[in-house]
């Protein structure tokens, strides 16, 4: 029982970080209709920039989570402007975008192979990991506690901005269908760039968590299939659908490991995948059938 | 009496291509203010394709667009904000959002809180159907009620012409009548200037003052709509012959 609930906090800290980086990677498909395999690398850069901001700028971890959250989304906003928007000025085809997104996807995580190397690296140890006991049932860590919390707050800052305020609604409308919003006054350009920010920003406050989780490396973004799987399973382009999938995916992961073995954690999630593909092809809270890569 | 008035808005060979495909080949039409100018045509006319590159939604290859003599911006959202606003082909409500969400997006280029919701009084006023189901999914609409959003989220922007695309598009002869009358309203009660875009050419000659007949991509006639209702050839190829 211990074990259960010890795994049970674990597995919704663990997908709650999913849902994060699965919740921006949904809002961007659900407004341009391509998945941005370069997801993974806003993340990373949110990584390294936290990581310098600490060991080298000497900053507090406020100061470097925020540069780094910031440095995330704006690095979203420029891969979108250097290499989808030229294509979705020029064809309606969504195919071309998702092939250029690989390719940014590559060009990002080997630019810092190139620059600083491929090394680990650990964020210092400003986020507490030491163990809590929880109300004397189980025990688990500060860190899970910390990034469980955290998850939430953004989650619900991102309901909260996607309800209450104009652009949130313009959002919503745009991803119904994004050339009639162009028609009722909304820069579709800005409407995107903001779409971006948005989604870097969550996978950069992703990015600090799994650094310190897994360390820190260029190959961290891989860790977006994860993502994209807890997408897939909650139904593409649906928010609920990302955060419910990767809850699902995170807990999974955590009893795999507590009750059977680590290394069976993949094997699960891909059997969830494939399950749910056979049974609801559309996902948990997916609408229409269309083409999902 | 209208001729002696400035034009509100003026399309001058207007060329739009679709690759190899002309579907516009230089067209030319004016709009006076406090108007309603229809433009009939079949399928494939080019009259959406019209409509759409007023909005911007569409680049054009050549010509001109002008609003009070002042060359229209190229962009849709530049466009609305000078005032001109598009109920489009097929209604396109956004479904998934309530209607009071719909016409808050109709109403995005304009800030300020009050005279958003005083927009809204004006359009549930006209459409008091639409106030009924205020809270409801637009995609939940019957079609009529869907076209009433359609216009009365156009309407929200403030517009100073209204383009209606094929707003008779799947309905019913008494929704059809319903919408018209209210379209005269618009016009006669709030001085809207419109421009409609039909296939249903009696009731859009019945509804204009003015109308321009579009074939292959080219007006191929101009006229009082009065006139064009009993014109013999207009009669014959889109009036179903004698009625
Ligand atoms: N996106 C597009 N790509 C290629 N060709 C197009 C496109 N949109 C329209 N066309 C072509 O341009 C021509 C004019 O189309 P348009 O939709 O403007 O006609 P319409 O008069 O609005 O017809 P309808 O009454 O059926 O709505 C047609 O031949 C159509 O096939
Ligand atoms: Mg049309």
């Amino acid at each position: 029982m211990e074990t259960f609930i010890q795994q049970f906090i674990n597995g919704l800290s663990l997908g709650s970080v999913y849902a994060l980086i699965a919740v921006g990677y949904s809002l961007v498909y659900s407004v341009l209709l391509f998945s941005n395999f370069a997801h993974g690398g806003f993340l990373v850069i949110g990584g390294y920039i936290c990581y310098f901001a600490l060991r080298s700028g000497g900053m507090n971890i406020w100061v470097a989570s925020f540069a780094a959250l910031v440095g995330a989304g704006l690095s979203a906003i420029i891969v979108e402007r250097l290499a989808y928007r030229p294509i979705r000025e020029r064809t309606p085809v969504t195919l071309y975008m998702l092939i250029a997104s690989m390719g940014m996807s590559i060009v990002i995580e080997n630019l810092f192979v190139v620059t600083i190397g491929g090394r680990f690296r650990a964020l210092p140890p400003v986020i507490p990991t030491n163990p809590v006991n929880f109300f004397g049932i189980a025990t688990t860590s500060a860190f899970d506690i910390l990034s469980l919390v955290t998850a939430v707050i953004f989650l619900v800052g991102l309901q909260l901005f996607l309800v209450k305020t104009k652009w949130g609604l313009a959002i919503r409308a745009a991803s119904y269908n994004l050339k009639t919003a162009g028609l009722m006054g909304v820069n579709v350009n800005r409407l995107i760039a903001i779409v971006f920010f948005t989604a870097g920003l969550l996978a950069g406050v992703g990015g600090i968590f799994l650094s310190v989780r897994y360390t820190l490396y260029p190959q961290l973004g891989a860790i977006t299939t994860k993502a994209f799987v807890a997408a897939v399973i909650g139904g593409l382009g649906s928010l609920p659908g990302a955060v419910i999938g990767s809850l699902i995916l995170g807990l999974a992961e955590m009893m795999t490991a507590g009750f059977i073995s680590s290394q069976f954690r993949d094997l699960v999630v891909f059997g969830i995948l494939i399950i749910t593909l056979i049974v609801r092809p559309t996902g948990l809270f997916g609408k229409s059938v269309g083409e999902k890569v | 009496m209208m001729e002696e008035k400035k034009p509100i808005l003026s399309v001058k060979d207007l060329v739009v291509n679709y690759g190899a495909i002309q579907a516009l080949k230089g067209v030319s039409l004016d709009v006076y203010p406090g108007e309603i100018v229809a433009v009939i045509g079949a399928n494939g006319a080019g009259k959406s394709t019209m409509m759409n590159a007023i909005m911007g939604a569409v680049p054009r290859a050549s010509g001109e667009i002008l609003l009070d003599s002042k060359p229209l911006p190229s962009k849709s959202f530049q466009v609305v904000k000078e005032g001109i606003s598009l109920s489009p082909e097929g209604r396109k409500v956004f479904a998934p959002l309530t209607v009071l969400e719909n016409l808050d997006m109709g109403a995005f280029p304009i800030s300020d809180r009050s005279a958003i919701e005083k927009q809204k009084e004006d359009v549930f006023e006209l459409f008091p159907r639409l106030l009924e189901r205020k809270d409801q999914y637009a995609g939940t609409l019957s079609g009529g009620e869907q076209q009433m959003l359609a216009i009365g989220r156009a309407l929200m922007a403030k517009p100073r012409v209204l383009l209606l695309d094929e707003p008779s598009l799947g309905l019913a002869p008494i929704i059809i009548n319903e919408i018209f009358k209210k379209l005269t309203e618009v016009n006669c009660q709030l001085g809207m200037t419109i421009l409609i875009v039909e296939q249903n050419a009696k009731k859009a000659l019945q509804l204009s003052h003015r109308a321009y007949v579009i074939q292959t991509g080219s007006i191929l006639m101009e006229g009082r709509s009065a006139d064009l209702l009993h014109d013999p050839e207009i009669e014959k190829a889109y009036l179903g012959g004698k009625k």
